[in-house]
């Protein structure tokens, strides 16, 4: 579906992204992590052609990005941008939702449908003006107008920054939903427990190298990756590397029920 | 490359120059396009500027503005030949149009006009910074700090602007707006509509300034409070009396 190969990419600044390599498979559901400016928005601008390779080959669904428009790669690809004001341009929170609809659907009355379910969903007026909204819906604006087109690939830069706890569950609700049904997922998060609850594979990025790719609960635990960007573990496998380094059984865990049943063994195995 | 108005940072002979002596001697230049007739003359001072720009270090930066500007003026000139109705007539076209020797001469000197005028300023702005700029104006022309404030943030949000429109650009894109089309007159078409949202974002982004200035107190300044002092040495001294000639000169010839 989406396939780096030795892509260069340089800002007038300096190299960014330098010798990255990965496929990704129909399906998946990628989480990309690293620290600030690691380079992870500049790798999501060239997934969809808004950036082309410096040398390299970028492909999507089988179209190289640099032979592509973007405007026709949006049909395979939908891109959500890291500040959602970047992206709202429309006056009403309807004809938001709708702009992208428009070059994937053609039938009128579907549109509407998507339009109105999309608008549901999230909770959003339609009427509403994006720029009197408050910085969390305007995240779910601008969300939903990239959702609602349904489009192969979802290319989310930060998709939960912004939001409360439950608009955050609610959202990664719907993305993890349009991931069971088939689209593939590249994900950018700084938030490890979202990475771990949702995510199956991790690709971490520091300085613009990728030094880490492999499935989200081997990455959590190799702690020379996690050093090296400087990222943290989400809490339930750093809690339970901490125990396994006492000695204890826990080093498996990974989520909380994992976790209680480590301890329920543990307790049964300490008991007389 | 960086936009037209954007400031290259050096420390060339001219970079150090009183941003005083720069702003007088590049409305003087201007002032001596204006006051000579001959054709010439303007030229001259059209490499002139050339010249300064090779001086401050910026010589291709200055060379590309040249010849964007010598684009326009060409076409200033093609708009303004067929029109000019005195003198004698050295061409007859259709449609009644002709063309005659003051015609071209009109013609060509306003063209270079435009160019040699337009040189000086568009040097001074990048060699000069808008806050030393603004600083100068407030202490020798007594202009209210506000004032110059006020130019000063309009300078700066011009880049931020074309930013702006780019971002919205690179947004619709990515939802399979046709905007990469090579098609000029389809892009314009697709352009207009963002006008409004633009507007919008842009206003909402300087209300933001407007707002973080005020809550820093930018009303309760009484006199302006710069405290960047500038030298006035030999070199603005030689700089001002080469000015002073060339404005003679051109007043001259
Ligand atoms: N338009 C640009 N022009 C020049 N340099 C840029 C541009 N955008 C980003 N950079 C530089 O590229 C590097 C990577 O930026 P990028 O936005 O990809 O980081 P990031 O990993 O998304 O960071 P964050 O977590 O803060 O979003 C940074 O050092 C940044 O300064
Ligand atoms: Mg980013």
């Amino acid at each position: 579906m989406l396939k780096f190969e030795d892509v260069y990419f340089a800002y007038a600044g300096g190299d960014t992204i330098t010798g990255v390599s990965f496929e990704i498979g129909r399906g998946e559901f990628v989480a990309l992590m690293g620290e600030n400016g690691a380079g992870k928005s500049t790798l999501c601008r060239l997934c969809n052609g808004l950036l082309k390779p410096s040398s390299g080959r970028v492909a999507v669904c089988g179209c190289d990005t640099a032979r592509t428009r973007t405007s026709a790669l949006a049909k395979y690809v939908g891109f959500l941008f890291q500040n959602p004001d970047r992206q709202l341009c429309k006056n009403t929170v309807r004809e938001e939702v709708e702009l992208g609809l428009e070059y994937a659907v053609a039938d009128k009355a579907e549109r509407v449908r998507r339009r109105d379910a999309m608008l549901e969903l999230f909770g959003l007026d339609g009427d509403r003006e994006p720029f009197g909204l408050s910085r969390g819906e305007r995240q779910k604006v601008a969300l939903a107008s990239v959702l609602a087109p349904e489009p192969d690939i979802l290319v989310l830069d930060e998709p939960t920054t912004g939001l409360d706890y439950r608009e955050c569950a609610a959202i990664m609700g719907v993305i993890s939903r349009l991931n069971s049904a088939g689209t593939t997922i590249l994900m950018v998060s700084h938030d490890m427990e979202v990475v771990s609850d949702f995510a199956s594979r991790a690709l971490v990025l520091n300085g613009g190298r990728l030094i880490g790719d492999g499935a989200v609960r081997e990455t959590m635990r190799a702690r020379r990756v996690m050093n090296e960007a400087s990222l943290l573990p989400a809490q339930i496998p750093s809690l339970a590397m901490r125990i396994a380094d006492l000695g204890a059984e826990y080093a498996g865990a990974f989520t909380v029920d994992e976790m209680v049943s480590a301890a329920a063994n543990a307790r049964g195995s300490a008991r007389p | 490359m960086k936009g037209f108005l954007d400031y290259v940072d050096g420390n060339s002979v001219l970079h150090r120059l009183n941003p005083m002596t720069k702003l007088i001697i590049s409305f003087g230049l201007c002032a001596s396009c204006f006051l000579t007739q001959n054709h010439a003359v303007v030229a001259a001072i059209a490499l002139f500027d050339l010249c300064l720009g090779a001086l401050a270090g910026i010589s291709r930066r200055s060379a590309l503005i040249f010849i964007s500007l010598l684009k326009l003026s060409a076409a200033l000139f093609l708009l303004q030949v067929f029109f000019v109705r005195q003198g004698n007539i050295l061409l007859v076209l259709p449609f009644g149009l002709r063309v005659t020797d003051a015609g071209v001469s009109f013609s060509a000197l306003f063209a270079l006009r435009l160019a040699a005028v337009t040189m000086p300023l568009s040097l001074m702005l990048s060699i000069t910074r808008m806050s030393d700029i603004a600083n100068v104006l407030v202490r020798y022309l007594g202009i209210p700090y506000k004032y110059a404030f006020v130019l000063t943030t309009a300078m700066r949000f011009i880049p931020l602007f074309t930013e702006e429109m780019a971002g919205i650009m690179e947004a619709q894109t990515a939802r399979g707006v046709r905007f990469d089309t090579g098609n000029f007159f389809r892009k314009v078409r697709l352009l207009l509509p963002l006008c409004v949202p633009l507007l919008i974002s842009s206003v909402r982004r300087i209300e933001v300034s407007a707002i973080s200035a005020e809550l820093r107190g930018f009303n309760l300044r009484g006199r302006s409070s710069g405290y960047k002092r500038y030298s006035f040495g030999a070199n603005d001294a030689a700089a001002l009396f080469i000015c002073v000639m060339i404005i003679v000169a051109s007043a001259m010839i």
